[in-house]
This record gives C-alpha cells, sequence and structure tokens, in this order.
C-alpha cells in the first residue's frame, strides 16, 4: 500500500537516512509495513501517532536496537548517507556510534555523572584523562547541564531528578559524537518544566545533529519538530513539513487524528 | 439495633459483626508472622550465646595458634584457622571465574537451546549431590587416581565441584537484576556485547554478587563430609603452623570439630570441639560482617551512590 507518493517523502533537503520498504516483525505480528521516509539532515523529523501505531519499533529499527529483541526481525533498507546499516558485514556496533538513542524513561548507569557520560569515549578507546574530562564538559554543556552539576561530577547520577537524568542521558549520547539522535518520548515520564528545558535543547541540538523523536503530544511536534511523519496501525499514513501536516493534511486518517478523532 | 437499621441500612453493614472478627483474624495474622520472623533471631541468639558459654574458657591465644595434640591435653587450632581460611580462598579462585563467566554465558548470551539446556541440567544436578558423595569423588580422584593423597588442592577442587553450580545460579539472579535499561544504553552507545557485561552489568550487580559470595564462602567454611577424604583430618607439621604448599595435607576448623568429637585420644576433646565450635562461628561472623563492609565500599566505588 505505502508506494512511493510525494506525500510520503520529505521536501527537498540532503536527506541524511533513506528508510526503504521497511518491515519489522515481532514473530507472527507485522509492526511496521512497508515503511518509506526520507529524514532531512540537521532537522527535527517527529513522528507521531496514537499508541501502539509502531512510532516507537519504526524508530528502535533506526539504530538496529531490534537486533536486541528476541524474535524481531527486520526488513528493508536503511542508509545513512548512502551506506546501508542493514548491509552484510555491517557492524551494528558501529551504527549505534554513529546513530546514538535516548530512551524514554531516563537510563543513566549507577555510576557517578562523570562516569555517565564519558560511558561511551571510554568504550570507544579514549583513555585519556583530560581527554575524557574534556569531552565531559563540553557534553555537559551541550546538554545544558553543566551549570547544574559542575561541582558534583563525582556524585551518583541517580541522586539528579528526572529532568537531570534525561538531559545527562543526552549528554551522554553526545559524548561519542554521533550524528544522528534518536529519541524515543524523551519527557514523557518528566514534568511541564523539565520537558521544556529538553525541547529547548532539541532546538539547539538541531544546528549539528539530526534529531528523530517520537512523541505523544502532538504540541510537542507542533512545538519542535522541522518535519512531523504520522504512523497508524504499523502504516506510515503520511509525512510534511510540520506547519503543513498540522494545517493541510492530505490523508483523512491524519486529519481526524490531528483534529482528535484518535486516542 | 433494630431501629438503627431501619435508619440507615448501609452505615450498619459496614459496622457488621463480620468485620470485627476480620480485624481479629488480622491482628492474629500480624502476631504470627511477627512472631516466625522473631524466632529466627531469638534462634541465632540462644544459639550463639550457647557457644559461648561452652566455649569462651577453651579460648587462648597458645589455643588460637598452637598446634593440635595428638594424646595430651592442650592442644590448640591455629594450623586449623588457618587452613580454613587457605582452603577457602584456593576455592573461591577456581568457583568464581568458573561460575561467574557460565552464569554471564547463561543469562546474557545463551538463547533457549540444547546447549543451555544441557547447562542449567548439568548444574541442577550437580547441585542435588550430598557433599559426602563429592567428598568421596573427590577420594577417588584426586586421592588416588592422581596419587596427590590429602592435600588442600584436592579439598578446594572438591568444594569447588560442590559449590560451582550455587554461585553459578546467584550470579545468573544477580544479573536479572539488573534492569534492561543499562544493556539497551550501553548498546544503544555503541558498546558491544562484552563491554557492555564488563563496564555496565557486573559493576551493577555487584551487591547481589557480594551476597553470594558471602553465602557461598559461609557454606565452605562450614563444609566437612566432602573434606574429611579429600584434604585430610590432619594437619602437616613444618616449620611453621601456615603452610602454603597445596600438596599438604590441610585439616580445617570444621573437620577438626568433627574428628576431635568423633576420634580423638586427648582428655580434653570437649573443651577443644566447644573452642573450635566457637572459633568457627566467631570467624563466620566476622568474614560475614567485612564482606558486607567490602561489598558496600565496592558499590559506593563503581556506582557513585553515597
Amino acid at each position: 500500500m505505502m508506494v512511493e507518493t510525494p506525500e510520503t517523502r520529505s521536501p527537498s533537503l540532503r536527506s541524511k537516512m533513506k528508510i526503504d520498504d521497511l518491515n519489522v516483525y515481532y514473530g507472527a505480528f507485522h509492526a511496521i509495513k512497508r515503511a518509506n521516509l526520507d529524514v532531512p539532515d540537521r532537522r527535527v523529523m517527529a513522528l507521531i501517532g496514537p499508541s501502539g501505531c509502531g512510532k516507537s519499533t519504526f524508530i528502535r529499527a533506526l539504530n538496529r536496537m531490534h537486533d536486541l529483541t528476541p524474535g524481531a526481525r527486520v526488513t528493508g533498507t536503511v542508509t545513512l548517507d548512502g551506506n546501508d546499516i542493514y548491509a552484510q558485514g555491517v557492524d551494528p556496533v558501529t551504527v549505534r556510534h554513529r546513530i546514538g538513542m535516548v530512551f524514554q524513561r531516563p537510563n543513566p548507569f549507577p555510576k557517578s555523572i562523570f562516569e555517565n557520560v564519558v560511558y561511551g569515549p571510554k568504550i570507544h578507546g579514549e583513555h585519556n584523562g583530560k581527554r575524557l574530562q574534556e569531552i565531559c564538559e563540553k557534553s555537559l554543556h551541550a546538554a545544558a547541564l553543566w551549570d547544574e552539576v559542575k561541582d558534583r561530577l563525582n556524585r551518583s547520577a541517580l541522586d539528579l531528578s528526572g529532568g537531570q537524568q534525561q538531559r545527562l542521558c543526552i549528554a551522554r549520547v553526545l559524548a561519542v559524537e554521533p550524528e544522528v539522535i534518536l529519541m524515543d518520548e524523551p519527557a514523557s515520564a518528566l514534568d511541564p518544566i523539565a520537558t521544556s528545558k529538553i525541547e529547548d535543547l532539541i532546538g539547539e541540538l538541531k544546528k549539528d545533529y539530526t534529531v528523530v523523536i517520537v512523541t505523544h503530544s502532538m504540541q510537542q511536534a507542533a512545538r519542535i519538530s522541522d518535519f512531523t511523519t504520522f504512523f497508524l496501525l504499523g502504516d506510515l499514513i503520511e509525512v510534511g513539513t510540520t506547519s503543513d501536516i498540522f494545517t493541510r493534511p492530505t490523508d483523512k486518517r491524519t486529519e481526524d487524528y490531528i483534529t482528535g478523532r484518535y486516542g | 439495633m433494630a431501629r438503627a437499621i431501619l435508619a440507615t441500612p448501609t452505615v450498619e453493614s459496614l459496622r457488621s459483626n463480620n468485620a470485627r472478627s476480620r480485624r481479629i483474624v488480622d491482628k492474629i495474622a500480624t502476631a504470627a508472622l511477627w512472631g516466625a520472623a522473631s524466632t529466627i533471631v531469638l534462634m541465632l541468639i540462644l544459639f550463639v550465646v550457647y557457644l559461648f558459654v561452652q566455649g569462651y574458657s577453651a579460648i587462648s591465644w597458645h589455643f588460637l595458634t598452637g598446634y593440635p595434640s595428638a594424646a595430651n591435653a592442650g592442644g590448640g587450632v591455629g594450623p586449623e584457622i588457618f587452613n580454613s581460611f587457605y582452603i577457602l580462598f584456593l576455592t573461591l579462585c577456581f568457583t568464581l571465574p568458573i561460575a561467574v563467566l557460565a552464569g554471564v554465558f547463561i543469562q546474557e548470551y545463551a538463547g533457549p537451546g540444547r546447549f543451555r539446556d544441557m547447562v542449567e541440567f548439568s548444574a541442577e544436578s550437580l547441585a542435588t549431590v550430598p557433599s559426602i558423595v563429592m567428598g568421596l569423588f573427590g577420594l577417588i580422584v584426586f586421592v588416588q587416581l592422581f596419587h596427590w593423597h590429602f592435600t588442600a588442592l584436592g579439598g578446594a577442587l572438591t568444594l569447588t565441584l560442590l559449590n560451582l553450580p550455587a554461585m553459578m545460579r546467584v550470579t545468573q539472579q544477580a544479573l536479572a537484576s539488573v534492569p534492561q535499561t543499562y544493556r539497551e544504553a550501553s548498546m544503544g552507545l555503541g558498546a558491544t556485547k562484552w563491554q557492555t557485561v564488563l563496564r555496565a552489568i557486573l559493576p551493577s550487580a555487584i551487591g547481589p554478587l557480594t551476597t553470594g559470595v558471602v553465602l557461598v564462602s559461609g557454606r565452605i567454611f562450614g563444609e566437612t563430609a566432602a573434606l574429611i577424604f579429600t584434604a585430610g583430618a590432619s594437619v602437616s607439621y613444618g616449620a611453621s603452623a601456615y603452610d602454603f604448599n597445596p600438596f599438604h595435607t590441610a585439616e580445617t576448623l570444621a573437620v577438626h570439630l568433627y574428628s576431635t568429637h568423633r576420634e580423638a585420644l586427648v582428655p580434653d576433646a570437649d573443651q577443644i570441639a566447644n573452642g573450635s565450635a566457637l572459633v568457627l562461628l566467631v570467624m563466620v561472623l566476622v568474614f560475614n560482617v567485612v564482606a558486607r563492609v567490602l561489598g558496600r565500599q565496592l558499590t559506593v566505588r563503581l556506582t557513585g551512590k553515597a
């Protein structure tokens, strides 16, 4: 059904990632059905849709996180700068190095703030203490957390508030210098103030990174994204600039969802 | 009463006798639960007090450091104390790496399948072997087949067989207690599976792992049946009471307690046995406390949690 039509391709910008004929199965369940999408470089792409529509399943296919789920199967191609990340011989570890992920619930390691941020650089072979400190400071600055934690880098990350933990998780991803950052409802467990800090941060991040974000809040998608993709029951229904999707959706189902006729 | 029921039937039904009897049952249940829990504490106290009363007169510097005596009164348990620790150390050296690696494999690597079933089945079978049978196995293999005779090493290897399954189970459970989100976070940052295990999962599991090591160590410390025929029921009389040669016979404190009760010729056997029991108990308790403190400090260091 999802043939390549103008509506399912985002406009004219350089594409960072291209998804073609993507299918995801959990056992016999067909969770994502032949999705096609271009992710523009250094923009924010929001994925919206009702619960269970497959938006989280879709985003997890973009850095091969399904490799970790027993019984999950992915077909189709996902390219990053033209290279298929599912091609034979591609190391999922390298893929996840270049395409980072921030999860729904803040999930810092039970380590110090410093150790959390430098976890990535360390596993990728950076052991120079001075260099690690620089990376730590730079990443925490970029995640708008430095001023709040600079005096207690050696304290446990678990002592931070939920919003701070989530920004720490973003700093942790930034520290490995990815090109794309995937966010799976990063603010859904946070209060409004923490949420608005994360949203401001996403606005900053798109200067240097390509951001794909799953959100259950249409208002959030409208506030922070340049492009919006609408999913329903495993189908990618429509993609367009965020203003188009919210004001002139071409598909009846998108319009029904935007106007509140779905959950 | 009848008037009240007519006036406000619903409120009255909430105040029925039924509610009162249920409150009484609730109180009885609370008391029973509290009593059962207290019994455990009381039993430990009684046990410790009894051993103290029985054994404290036997304790002296000479008793704690001296050699045991074959026929005269006044023998000590110095080498036995050392051997208990030495065999514990040797056993942990073999048990920990194998059990932890096997546990990691089962929990993190092996998908459901025949090999995993085989490992789990083997572990469960090993776990049900009585220690005396394991002791006889050690006797046949290490003492007779290898011609080692009674040795600390033979005893330690026998204890390794005995405790591998428990330690592997402990590792599995400790790893299972680590939230899935840590694995996702680590893999999401581009870590390999092994890096994830080594840097994210094992450090997060250090608390339950330490507890497991303490429990297993307690068992090793008190084990008797598996050691009588493998490490032997006598000590080596070398230059010092502390004999590090793993190929020498090495009676532990628990075995000494058994053998003095069973076959000693010394006139003060009862007193020596009581003293040994007390020392054994105190050592296990001290070991417990030290291991817990150590575990907490490790947790603080590895997790930054104050």
